[in-house]
Order: C-alpha cells, then sequence, then structure tokens
C-alpha cells in the first residue's frame, strides 16, 4: 500500500497546486474530474481542506456526482447568487447533460442546443417574455437577438463557474456539477419544501416570485467581475438588482489574475456575431 | 504522381478550368454499388451489356418499378457522362460495348458500401505487405547504389507506385473506421433514448468491443509504422549515397504518409478514451442513479414552471486579490511643450489713488469734534477749508452725516440756517465734544 500523498494540512498548503485550488474554490469554480491534477489534489487533501476552510466559515462539498466545490456558510468568505437568466440557462443545460442525445457528442452542446432545450420547455414566445418582461411591443429579430446574446453570456458565466467547460472544436463540454441546478428535483417531496431545506443548509437563496431579467448590466461587463457572476454580500429579495451598486465599488480583479480562455461562441447561421 | 510535382495552384487551376461537376441520383448511387458487388463476387473485369441491363433490372426491384429496359440505357449514359462508367473496348457500333467502373465510380460504391472500414486484420495484411515491400526495396538499392538507372528503377518507381498504394490504403480504410466510430456513437444514443435503463448493458458491450478493436489497431500501428519509418530511413539514406534526388522526394513522401497513419491512430486513441470514459461516467451517474428518468421529468417540470424561476444558487465569491506588478517605471519626459498663451483681453491698469478721500474726511471730523468745535458751521467750516469750491457742497453734505453719527446734536426747537463762507446755507447744529455723555 503507497503511503499518503498528505500526512498534515503543511503538506498541502506547501503542494504546489494548492494555490489554484484554492483560488479556484474561492472564485466560486466547481472542480470536476475532467480537471483531473485539481480534482486528484482536492480528493487527497480533503480531509485536511475541509477544517482548513471551516475556520474560513465555508464547507468544502464534494457531492456524490464528483464535484468540489466551496460553499460560504457566514459572512466571512464573500458569495454570489446566480442571476436568474443564469439559473435558466443552467437549468436547460442540466436537462442536456441527462439527456441521451448529448452523448452522441460525447457530452458537448451549443448555444443552439440550449436555445433549443429552453425553447422546448418554456415556448418561444414565453422565452422571449421571460427575457424582455414588462415590453408590449418588441421587434421579434431584436428579440432572437437579444435572447441569443443573454444566453451566450450567461453560457460563458457558467463555464468560468466550472459548470460547463470549452473544448477543442468550440463546443461546450457539460460538467456533472450542473446537476446542483437539478438539486431542488432530485426528491419526490414538495418542491417549497425542498428548497426551504436547500436554502436553510445555505445551497440557495429563495428569491419569490419576482423574476427580473430585464437588468441592463446583463451586457455591462464592467459590472461584473472576472467569473461573471454578480456580487452580494446580504441575502435579499432580489440578489442581482440588489447588489449591482455594491459590486460596481468593488475593485476590479488584476489583469494578471490567471483567466481561462473566454469560450468560442457559437453563432446561429445568418446572426450577428455577439462579440465585441 | 505527376500532380505532385506542380504547384497546387496550377492543378486546382487545371481542374477548375475542366469546369468538373457531379451529378448521381440515390438510383445512380445503388447501381455502381450493385455493379461492384457484381464485379468482385464474380471475379469481372469488365460488363458487357446485357450484363449491365440486368443489374440494373435487378436495382430497380429495390427503387422503383417499369420501363426498366428504357431507363437502363438511360442510367448508363447517364453514369458514363459523370465518368464513373467508362467503355473498354474500344469497338464503338462494331458490336455491343463491354464497360468496366472507372476509379471514381469504384471509389463511390466502396464508400457507400463501406468495405473499407479497418479492421485489426486488415492493417496486419497491408503493415506486413508494406514492410515486405520496403525490406526488398532496401536490398535492392543496396545492391544498386552504383548505377543510378537500375537503382531509380528498383527505387524510386516502387516507392512512388505499390508503398504509396499500400499506405494510402491503409488511410481510406481509417476514414471508413472513423465512420463507423461516428455510426457506434449515435447508436449508444439512440440505444439510451429508446430503452434507457436496459440499453446499459448494450451500450457497455459496444464500448469494450470498440475499445478493444482501437487498442489492438494502436498496437499494430504503433509497432509497423515505427519498423516502416527505419525502412524508409534507409531507402532515404541509400537514395542519398545514389545521387538520386527524385528517390530521395519518393521516400520522404511516403515517411509523412506513414506518419499521418500513426498520429490518426493516437488521436483517435485519445479520442475513444475520452468519450469512452464520458460515456461510463455517464451510464453510472446519470442512467444507473435515475432509472425511471425521473429526475429528467422533475426537473423540466421546475424549469418550466414557477418553481425553476424563484431561486438562486450561491457560489462562493471572494473578490480577488490585487496583485502588484514589477513595471518599468513612468518616462519621465518632463513637462510639455506649451505656447505662452496671449491674454484674451488686455489687464486692467492699476494705479496709486492715495487714500480714500471719505476716510480722511472723517478722521478730520473726528479730530475736530475731539477738540471740542461747537458748531456744525464752525466743523464744515474747518474740515471742507481746503477742499475745491465745486465740491465743497457734496463735502459738506458728507461732515453733516458723518458728525451725525459721531455724536448727537443738541435739540433745539429751532435751529437756525447759517451762510457759509462759500454761497450756501446750512442749519445749524450745537454740537457737544465727542466722547462727552449728553
Amino acid at each position: 500500500m503507497s503511503s499518503p500523498r498528505f500526512v498534515r494540512l503543511e503538506d498541502v498548503v506547501a503542494d504546489p497546486l494548492f494555490p489554484d485550488a484554492d483560488l479556484a474554490l474561492r472564485r466560486g469554480r466547481h472542480v470536476d474530474a475532467d480537471d483531473l491534477a485539481l480534482y486528484t489534489f482536492l480528493t487527497e487533501a480533503r480531509p485536511y481542506l475541509e477544517a482548513f476552510y471551516e475556520r474560513f466559515g465555508a464547507e468544502l462539498v464534494h457531492k456524490p456526482d464528483g464535484y468540489f466545490y466551496l460553499l460560504p456558510t457566514s459572512d466571512k468568505l464573500g458569495k454570489r447568487y446566480l442571476r436568474p437568466i443564469e439559473m435558466l440557462v443552467g437549468q436547460a443545460m442540466a436537462l442536456l447533460y441527462l439527456d441521451p442525445r448529448t452523448v452522441e457528442h460525447g457530452g458537448t452542446v451549443t448555444r443552439d442546443d440550449v436555445l433549443g432545450q429552453l425553447a422546448s420547455v418554456l415556448g418561444t414566445d414565453d422565452l422571449v417574455r421571460a427575457f424582455f418582461p414588462g415590453k408590449k411591443k418588441i421587434d421579434e429579430r431584436v428579440a432572437q437577438e437579444g435572447v441569443r446574446a443573454r444566453v451566450n453570456d450567461a453560457m460563458k458565466k457558467l463555464a468560468s463557474l466550472g459548470f460547463a467547460a470549452t473544448d477543442r472544436e468550440g463546443r461546450t463540454k457539460l460538467g456533472p456539477a450542473l446537476l446542483r441546478f437539478a438539486e431542488p428535483a432530485r426528491l419526490s417531496e414538495p418542491s417549497e419544501a425542498v428548497l426551504a431545506r436547500l436554502a436553510a443548509e445555505g445551497e440557495l437563496l429563495v428569491t419569490g416570485d419576482e423574476h427580473t431579467f430585464d437588468d441592463d448590466d446583463d451586457h455591462d461587463h464592467d459590472a461584473l467581475d472576472d467569473d461573471g457572476a454578480a456580487d452580494a454580500t446580504s441575502p435579499t429579495s432580489d440578489p442581482p438588482e440588489a447588489t449591482r451598486a455594491e459590486h460596481e465599488a468593488e475593485p476590479r480583479a488584476d489583469e494578471d489574475a490567471p483567466t481561462e480562455d473566454p469560450p468560442v461562441d457559437h453563432d446561429l447561421p445568418g446572426a450577428p456575431s455577439d462579440e465585441p | 504522381m505527376e500532380t505532385e510535382t506542380r504547384a497546387p495552384k496550377d492543378v486546382l487551376l487545371a481542374l477548375a478550368r475542366q469546369k468538373p461537376a457531379l451529378e448521381l441520383g440515390s438510383t445512380d448511387v445503388v447501381f455502381l454499388a450493385a455493379l461492384h458487388l457484381r464485379g468482385s463476387r464474380s471475379a469481372l473485369a469488365s460488363f458487357d451489356e446485357p450484363t449491365l441491363v440486368d443489374v440494373f433490372e435487378e436495382v430497380m426491384t429495390f427503387v422503383d418499378e417499369g420501363k426498366s429496359r428504357r431507363r437502363a440505357t438511360h442510367a448508363i449514359r447517364r453514369l458514363r457522362d459523370q465518368r464513373t462508367l467508362s467503355r473498354v473496348d474500344h469497338a464503338g457500333v462494331v458490336r455491343r460495348g463491354e464497360f468496366a467502373l472507372t476509379r471514381l465510380g469504384t471509389a463511390i460504391a466502396e464508400f457507400f458500401l463501406d468495405e473499407d472500414a479497418l479492421t485489426r486484420e486488415a492493417l496486419t495484411l497491408l503493415m506486413r505487405t508494406l514492410l515486405t515491400s520496403l525490406g526488398g526495396i532496401v536490398a535492392q538499392g543496396a545492391a544498386l547504389v552504383h548505377t543510378p538507372e537500375a537503382f531509380r528503377d528498383a527505387v524510386e518507381a516502387p516507392l512512388r507506385v505499390t508503398v504509396r498504394d499500400l499506405v494510402s490504403g491503409i488511410q481510406r480504410r481509417q476514414r471508413g473506421f472513423d465512420l463507423q466510430q461516428e455510426e457506434l456513437r449515435h447508436e449508444v444514443g439512440e440505444l439510451l433514448r429508446a430503452d434507457w435503463f436496459g440499453a446499459v448493458e448494450r451500450c457497455q458491450e459496444l464500448l469494450d468491443a470498440t475499445g478493444r478493436t482501437l487498442r489492438e489497431l494502436g498496437e499494430v500501428i504503433l509497432r509497423d509504422t515505427h519498423a516502416a519509418q527505419g525502412l524508409l530511413q534507409d531507402v532515404q539514406d541509400l537514395a542519398a549515397s545514389a545521387g538520386s534526388e527524385p528517390s530521395v522526394d519518393a521516400a520522404r513522401a511516403v515517411m509523412e504518409q506513414v506518419d499521418r497513419v500513426a498520429a490518426w491512430g493516437t488521436a483517435r486513441q485519445r479520442a475513444f478514451s475520452e468519450y469512452y470514459q464520458y460515456v461510463h461516467r455517464f451510464l453510472r451517474d446519470v442512467v444507473r442513479l435515475d432509472p425511471s428518468r425521473a429526475l429528467t421529468q422533475r426537473l423540466r417540470d421546475q424549469l418550466g414552471g414557477a418553481v425553476g424561476r424563484k431561486f438562486s444558487l450561491v457560489v462562493a465569491g471572494e473578490a480577488p486579490p490585487w496583485l502588484l506588478r514589477d513595471g518599468p517605471p513612468p518616462r519621465d519626459d518632463g513637462p510639455p511643450v506649451k505656447r505662452p498663451k496671449k491674454p484674451r483681453e488686455p489687464e486692467l491698469e492699476t494705479t496709486d489713488e492715495g487714500p480714500d478721500p471719505r476716510e480722511v474726511l472723517e478722521a478730520a471730523v473726528t479730530a475736530a469734534l475731539t477738540e471740542g468745535v461747537p458748531t456744525l458751521s464752525a466743523l464744515t467750516e474747518r474740515t471742507t477749508r481746503d477742499t475745491p469750491a465745486e465740491a465743497r457742497f457734496v463735502a459738506a453734505g458728507r461732515v453733516a452725516e458723518i458728525a451725525g453719527k459721531l455724536v448727537r446734536p443738541l435739540a433745539r426747537a429751532e435751529r437756525a440756517w447759517i451762510p457759509t463762507g462759500d454761497g450756501y446755507e446750512l442749519e445749524e447744529w450745537t454740537l457737544p465734544r465727542k466722547g462727552v455723555a449728553l
């Protein structure tokens, strides 16, 4: 039997992979087996890191689906709430992750697949209405372009949080962490009870029925951090809106900080590029 | 072979001038495939017209009915126009023609019949033949290294024809194998769609079988391409010794082909390994844990209903630390060059006007009152003594004003008007000494 890789917390912290793992976790990244080096490191260092992060008021979570993430359980560590549009896109991606048709492509999807999934569940008209509430008259072409652009942005943000990755061909490879979006649907008990329990565990925030997608900062990247998620320091009824002003006051991430390659955009045929 | 000596641009230009086009319907493709099968099974190098008609009629039973005789003539002409079938007897109208499939026709038929998928047996056979041919070339080349003509015939010609055809055969079969892989992925997806939990075992078998095939192919490719590259290197050395540049080029071209074969093997191994792991994880984490697909249904309901829009996931969001960077100090280029600004308007000239005349007058009035001047007329006369005549009236008014501020005149029922020395009159006040309370 081989000797364990780590004997003390000091060994874990001294490991060359610790800084990358620590920064990724603190920035909200979900680490799965596709990121083999970090995943192996976290698996082996888990007993030490659980106690380590507990002192920061956070829980190192390892789900049976095969991914790690850091869950803040107090205010010592910053936390974010995913925006409504990211929640919708995340749930659509989770549905695709469970779809056998995705297996044909090795677990990869395009933006069109995500849009198709959203349209098939919500319906095209409801989808556009959900993204542009309160707008009585809206040009169909403009609305569809807006939906495409926002879905694209949301996919990029979710990829930066480790829910997905971009492969060599520019397709989005879905990760097991997407099953977090399916957590309230895991059990057959009433969803309200499940939501309440998960909210009590700090996994999610129940936002109520009020739901806005028409926040102007969806495309305002200055109002987002590098991870692309809205920041929040206190629970509110509408976290994305409530925390925008706070976030704008935060320092920007250093340009030298390591970042992932941006996912490549998949344009619809004939659709204008979303890239600036 | 000739095209390789020409620049690609020239080759493409010549091809464009020919205006090549290919228009084949499904009946034509099936006809070609049927001819290919008939030829290979009956060992026919060519077909006479009755055979062509016979094959076409057989095809028509699958795809269509009626008027097959007339349509057979059209179909044969169409295939000849598309250069997939050619007449090979040169007898013209003297007798019925003999026809054979062209290279294009054979390639199309083989593509659709998918006979050319790489198997371990086919690869092993091709590789052994390749290595044997290369071994023979090396032996002959070594013997004829000092006779350039004979060397070229013994080395260059086999390299350009036999060996390259063998390697091309391997590459063609690789493409067939790629198609098989695509079909396997499609089949796995279809199996899961049709019989979710029940398809697990079948998917597992398919994956394992393909994995084994790929492993075997990988072993053969790795071992034999290494040996082939060694022999080709020997050929190149011999060609260099013989001073045969065309033979060196031919050997290099085959080496590149063999490299591509090896790279294909490595790439497919890696791609399949990733796919294999993914599908296994899917079967284990998704299919086995959700045999009735209840999770999918509940998630659809969650997304489509109100629940999906009522919660927001929490993720860690520690602000990234500020990283101080070492950078070059900012350049000090000195102050920017400026042109002196001209004032828009000339500055106002300031002149020293001396003390304020009002202040002077006030000081004089104060001094006079302090000394005890009794009346306003006396005070006026004393303080305006040096004032020019034209300004004295104004000065008298100011004296009265100042005096009124400094002391309170003694009240009288009637105040007399006293003429002053400069043609004015003033109302006479009796003034107390300044500082004396009345």
